[in-house]
């Protein structure tokens, strides 16, 4: 258990700074919008983020987790189905570790 | 269509994201609870912050005394993210007044903002992203409610098998946006050589997010300029 008042200080630390990202970018993105040859540019940002991340978290990843990516990306590549990739590269990860961890891939 | 009927279809197409989000949203309660965190204080953190990455992140290091510093460092650095989707809204929250756009932007959601790039043009982009984002907001903290009430059940579990659930659900919403976006590919695909590269000589994980952001956004300005001239 955690003292409360330090506990509700840095909830509230959280939530004002998850909120100051998304008003910070907003207002920058106000600032600058007049600027007719950036619209393709910011509508290509959350892209940018998504694969800085990504690509990273994908190298350091067990085969398991690679094999589990690959049968996300395929299945969203030709279904669409955000449920179905997402409950099968969930399925692959469980399984997988289990089934590997005895050979020494997973 | 107006902003109540965008929000409706918003509320509507979060289906899948909602069956995701309530997944992390169990893995949050279980983990919190783990951590030591009271149940109450996980729903406030739930309901107030409303995000995952940000809440993971967080409970790394939860420990008393409450290193403020570092907790608050760690959650901007997984947030920043939410900096350039903020921006790639600007131009589509237009016709709403700035208080209304200020306060709605608390909902603001990846899978709302990628997915909204993929509806028509007479879609209100603000009501849409608010009506996703109110689904998920519901999603979250009655998930949380139910990790921690069944966290019990999970003591000594090894739930490591699912620490990569993350990158699998942010790959879905990249595959959305990669198939719906109308803009070019090349500053999302420069991004992610970079961030490779950046990896590999051994770059702290935050500086390759920046790095590799601002080497994409480089190559988006040089190809609009290349493009013009």
């Amino acid at each position: 258990m955690y003292e409360q008042y330090p506990v509700l200080v840095t909830i509230a630390m959280m939530s004002a700074i998850v909120y100051a990202t998304r008003l910070g970018g907003y207002l920058v993105g106000l600032k600058i919008r007049h600027i007719g040859w950036l619209r393709p540019i910011l509508e290509a940002f959350p892209g940018c983020a998504f694969m800085a991340i990504l690509v990273p978290a994908v190298r350091q990843g067990s085969p398991t987790e690679i094999i589990a990516i690959l049968c996300v990306i395929g299945l969203m590549w030709k279904t669409d189905n955000v449920v179905m990739a997402t409950v099968a590269g969930m399925a692959v990860l469980v399984l997988g570790e289990t089934t590997l961890s005895g050979t020494g891939l997973g | 269509m107006t902003t109540y009927q965008s929000l409706l279809l918003g509320l509507r197409s979060s289906g899948a994201y909602f069956l995701s989000t309530f997944l992390f949203g169990v893995m949050f309660g279980i983990a919190a609870s783990a951590s030591g965190v009271e149940n109450w204080q996980a729903l406030l953190m739930s309901a107030s912050v409303f995000s995952a990455s940000a809440q993971f992140a967080s409970l790394e290091f939860w420990q008393s005394p409450l290193p403020l510093g570092t907790i608050a460092l760690s959650v901007f650095l997984v947030s920043s993210r939410n900096i350039l989707l903020a921006m790639s809204m600007t131009h589509h929250f237009d016709g709403h007044s700035l208080g209304r756009r200020i306060i709605w932007l608390f909902i603001l959601n990846d899978p709302g903002v990628v997915t909204s790039f993929r509806m028509d043009e007479w879609v209100d982009r603000l009501g849409y992203v608010t009506g996703y984002g109110i689904a998920l907001m519901a999603s979250w903290v009655l998930s949380t409610a139910l990790g921690l009430s069944v966290a019990g059940l999970f003591d000594g579990a090894d739930l490591s098998s699912l620490d990569f659930a993350g990158p699998l659900v942010m790959a879905t919403m990249m595959m959305l946006f990669a198939k719906g976006s109308k803009s070019s590919p090349t500053p999302w695909i420069v991004s992610g050589i970079a961030a490779l590269i950046l990896f590999e000589v051994g770059t702290p994980n935050y500086l390759i997010l920046m790095l590799s952001v601002v080497i994409g956004i480089a190559a988006a300005i040089i190809r609009e300029k290349t493009r013009h001239v």
